[in-house]
């Protein structure tokens, strides 16, 4: 057996090389970074420190009492490692590209980077961790009087405290540096990986070959009850062991710390996908044959949980004591450093940053160093915590309280769970909902478990337990709402993780976001697709660089901040001074400060600097303005494009008019050239004759020369009425207007038709006629249209006994004359088109008149604002009638 | 089918995989499938319920240790991994 003093003097020198490790490779990794340090192995080393004493002791005793039961702590987290691709990569990418400090930060920082929330999740984990500390420092204690055979539990724990804070404060919190990376730590924890991995499997070979026969011997004629726990073990406890196990792999702050912060390189997930897996599996294969076999020779009422320890020491091997005991010790160093390092960030960034901000706000001074202060706070916060768990020991020493203490803390823990796993895959959790559903699962997890395991009569009474407050069995913490006969953990995890993740759902869909948490919610969940970092971008406001300048330098130190700046300024151009302060240095500097006091705190400060307060409001703004000028861009495009094809519709419209008017013109010239060739050609026809034939009989000639007259006068007279229609309709022609005598018109007209009517025996009749009444007219031109439709009604009545009647009528604004005959008229096909150039009825027959006089009659009576239509009567025969303004009206409305 | 669908494809039969190991685990571990494994047997020396268990486990570490590197070189949102960092 080893002398006290010899066993002393190896534990203080595993403590002195652990220290030396810590120290060298931090001056190193100052200088250039240790190659081999930055491996996927010694991250996976550092995830390790999973298994803590509880693993380490724990287990076995554990084992020895339920079974199998103990593996599932360590598939849980097998579970999460194997769905690393899905989870974990997105953490740490959001981790990098966020510079989150802690899992408190995280949160905080997707839900709008609320201080609120970062102070309610670094409570829960300061509540959760003091406890456990209070593990680890109770099983060294113990472990240590084991093996040096007594000695006082209190002081023990006490210098063990004290050990550990010197050592998490000496290198914890040497620097604020980017990510909150300890290399240090990390290599310290690294080596300790190593020798509890040992340690264990050692004392398990030792315990299954060197004590039992293998195997065979240890398994043989094994009690089913041994391997399966009294009540069977696939049951709830099992799933709910597993879930627990699962969620604190990722949840747990210390883990949270070496899984995410202090990840260099995401690829080292993909190594520690199956290499942790594989640490834990060694880590658990000779638990049960060590259980089992202390069980077999240990003495009766021998503690299970320190089997590990005492096993060897009863098979005098003390050499392997020694192991086991610098096993146990590096279980729970690394766990206490970790999670004091962890939790003081958490603390210092959230609880006393805010705080000491507040104080110093007042006073602008550059003297007030944020980076000392944030230094101390960070170690004040060290020595706090690791006070805690030494109090928290004394507090419940004595006790077996202590051994459910890691499955209550994890079951605190799990409370981030729906917030954390909510904050990165939707985007449509909000801060309320995280805020309420961590407070209803931290209220029950208090209730339901944290309270009631400091066990008899300490702050439960048995009856408080059993009856439930004032004797209100439904509010029994352990049988809440009449769940009677659960499982008290998996009752706890059902109340407080289930409603919890209800809480947060349904508070969550009821409220909306602000704009900055829309803005993280988005660069959180599509963290893939994000560039990366491009976090929080606001316009530059009245930020003054210099004061942003001074802030940098207060929290990074002198050196840094100059450093930045200058790259900074480099980036913009400018050789000499100060950045100006854009979008894009006011959000580096944020993700740069954040680093190292917090998402939270950094964007409060920046932005007080910056001189916003309402950021949020002007992002909205600014959004909302993008997709209104978006939306109205479109409109202005949609309504461009109706007018292109109205526009189209008219130039097409137009064309087509254009087109019938050309056929209409071409139409016309065949028809003009088609009516001047016919006297044209009598004239030259006679004309040659007269000129060939000098025989020709001066009667003949004579004859012929008339024909040449009088188809002249024809050519002539046509050409005029050509000239005149078209004159008449482009309005070149402007008749004179005055007053004339209707019944002083018509009986003109008749007298200078008399001649033809006379000839052609047609019966002229006028009336009724109204009283003489003027119209508005131009004589002469209403002389011509009287003419020609009296003329008309003259040549074409072929009746019997062709009568011819003209009456007029006055109504109040028109007059109208009527010129009725009895020879049939205008037939219903042939008005259409009587008006037409060149168009003969069909009554026309042989005459040979040019066809114009009608539309030169329409074309006058247009041009005297009257008209000129076809009627028809009961029995179908139609009369012409002139329709001509009444000169009274006329001076009557002018 | 060009090149670039055939890349797709494999990269996203390879996430399939890693999902479906990822569900046969949870299914292989936890009732009710697990139960089947209460049955009063040996597997060498272990009562099967614990060699069930550990076949499992070790199952999944390779299961995972294989697809880890495929998983990686199919991640096309970050070739480099510091270029993520933002002091880069």
């Amino acid at each position: 057996m080893f002398s006290v003093n010899i066993f002393l003097a190896v534990c203080l020198g595993y403590v002195a090389l652990l220290f030396v490790v810590a120290f060298a490779v931090d001056r190193r990794t100052r200088r250039n970074p240790i190659q081999w340090l930055q491996s996927p192995v010694i991250y996976t080393l550092s995830i390790s420190i999973y298994c803590t004493s509880w693993t380490f002791y724990g287990a076995v005793g554990s084992a020895a009492r339920n079974g199998l039961e103990f593996i599932t702590i360590y598939l849980g987290p097998t579970l999460v490692f194997v769905g690393w691709w899905w989870m974990l990569r997105k953490l740490v990418r959001i981790g990098k590209a966020h510079r989150v400090t802690s899992i408190a930060d995280l949160i905080s920082s997707r839900y709008g980077k609320s201080p609120s929330l970062a102070v309610l999740v670094t409570i829960i984990a300061v509540i959760a961790t003091a406890p456990y500390i209070a593990l680890q420092l109770q099983s060294v204690t113990r472990s240590y009087q084991v093996i040096a055979g007594g000695g006082d539990s209190a002081s023990t724990a006490f210098w063990i405290a004290t050990g550990l804070a010197l050592f998490a404060i000496l290198f914890g919190t040497r620097n604020l540096d980017a990510n909150e990376r300890h290399h240090g730590v990390v290599a310290a924890i690294a080596l300790e990986a190593i020798v509890k991995l040992v340690a264990l499997l050692a004392v398990g070979i030792f315990a299954t070959y060197g004590v039992a026969n293998g195997f065979a011997d240890i398994f043989a004629d094994l009690p089913n009850e041994a391997l399966e726990g009294a009540e069977g073990i696939f049951g709830p406890r099992w799933v709910i062991l597993t879930f627990l196990s699962a969620t604190a792999i990722i949840c747990l702050p210390r883990q949270f710390q070496v899984t995410v912060v202090e990840n260099i390189d995401e690829r080292h997930l993909a190594t520690a996908s199956w290499l942790f897996p594989l640490y834990l599996l060694g880590m658990t294969i000779f638990i049960m044959p060590i259980a089992l076999v202390g069980l077999k020779v240990m003495p009766e009422g021998a503690n299970p949980d320190l089997y590990v320890l005492t096993l060897p020491l009863e098979q005098n091997r003390t050499d392997l004591a020694l192991l086991a005991f610098l096993g146990g010790f590096s279980s729970a160093t690394s766990m206490v450093i970790v999670a004091a390092i962890a939790v003081s960030t958490m603390v210092s960034n959230h609880v006393i940053m805010p705080l000491a901000l507040k104080v110093l706000a007042g006073s602008h001074a550059v003297s007030g160093d944020v980076r000392n202060l944030l230094l101390s706070s960070r170690r004040f916060c060290i020595a706090a915590i690791l006070a805690l768990g030494y109090f928290y020991f004394r507090f419940s020493s004595g006790s077996d309280a202590l051994a459910a203490i890691g499955l209550i803390a994890f079951v605190g823990v799990a409370q981030f769970l729906p917030s954390l796993l909510g904050g990165i895959f939707w985007r449509g959790a909000t801060r309320p909902g995280a805020l309420c559903g961590l407070t209803v699962g931290f209220l029950l997890w208090i209730y339901t478990l944290f309270l009631p395991s400091f066990g008899n009569e300490l702050l439960f009474s048995d009856n408080f337990l059993s009856n439930g407050p004032w004797g209100m069995g439904l509010l029994r913490p352990q049988a809440l709402m009449g769940l009677v006969g659960w499982d008290p953990l998996v009752h706890a995890v059902v109340w407080s993780v289930g409603l919890n993740a209800l809480t947060f759902v349904v508070v969550s869909s009821l409220t909306n976001p602000d704009a900055l948490e829309r803005l993280q919610a988005g660069i959180f969940v599509d963290a893939f697709r994000t560039a990366g970092g491009t976090s929080s971008s606001f316009a530059a406001g009245t930020a003054q660089s210099e004061d942003l300048f001074i802030l940098a330098q207060r929290i990074l130190g002198a050196q840094p901040a100059r450093i930045l700046f200058d790259e900074m300024a480099r980036e913009q151009g400018t050789a000499t001074g100060l950045p100006h302060p854009t979008d894009a240095v006011i959000s580096r500097l944020e993700r740069e400060l954040s680093g190292s006091i917090g998402a939270a705190s950094a964007h409060a400060m920046v932005t007080r600097i910056a001189g916003r307060q309402t950021v949020g409001m002007t992002e909205l703004i600014d959004i909302a303005d993008e997709t209104q000028r978006l939306i109205e861009t479109s409109r202005q495009l949609e309504e461009k494009s109706n007018e292109l094809e109205q526009a189209a519709q008219q130039l097409r419209s137009a064309n087509e008019r254009l087109r019938t008017l050309d056929l209409q013109k071409d139409e016309f010239l065949s028809q003009i050239s088609h009516e001047l060739r016919t006297p044209m050609t009598s004239i030259r026809s006679f004309s040659d004759l007269l000129q060939t034939q000098p025989e020709l009989s001066l009667e003949d000639r004579n004859h012929f020369t008339s024909i040449i007259h009088g188809e002249s006068l024809r050519l002539t007279r046509l050409l005029d009425e050509i000239l005149d229609i078209s004159r008449l309709e482009t309005g070149a022609a402007t008749l004179k207007l005055e007053p004339v005598g209707v019944n002083r018109a018509v009986a003109h007209a008749l007298d200078a038709v008399l001649g033809i009517s006379r000839s052609a025996d047609v019966e002229i009749s006028v009336g009724p006629v109204s009283p003489e009444t003027q119209v508005l007219a131009n004589g002469d031109r209403l002389h011509q249209v009287l003419i020609n439709i009296l003329s008309n009604a003259i040549k074409y009545n072929h009746a019997p006994e062709p009568r011819i009647q003209v009456r007029s009528l006055v109504t109040r604004e028109k007059v109208t004359i009527d010129i009725i005959d009895n020879g049939g008229g205008v037939s219903r096909e042939d008005a259409a088109m009587v008006f037409e150039k060149f168009a003969r009825g069909k009554n026309a027959g042989q005459d040979r008149g040019a066809g114009l006089g009608l539309p030169i009659s329409l074309a006058i009576m247009h041009a005297m604002k009257g008209d000129l239509t076809i009627e028809f009567g009961k029995d179908s025969t139609s009369f012409f009638r002139l329709h001509l303004v009444h000169h009274e009206s006329v001076v009557a409305s002018a | 089918m060009s090149d670039r669908a055939n890349l797709q494809l494999r990269r996203r039969k390879i996430r399939d995989r890693s999902i479906a190991l990822l569900l046969l685990g949870i299914v292989l571990l936890l009732p009710p499938a697990a139960n089947m494994a209460l049955i009063d047997a040996q597997v060498g020396d272990l009562p099967f319920a614990l060699a069930y268990v550990f076949a499992v486990w070790v199952f999944l570490i390779i299961g995972t240790a294989l697809l880890s590197r495929p998983l990686l070189a199919s991640d096309d949102s970050s070739k480099t991994p510091e270029n993520i960092s933002p002091e880069n």
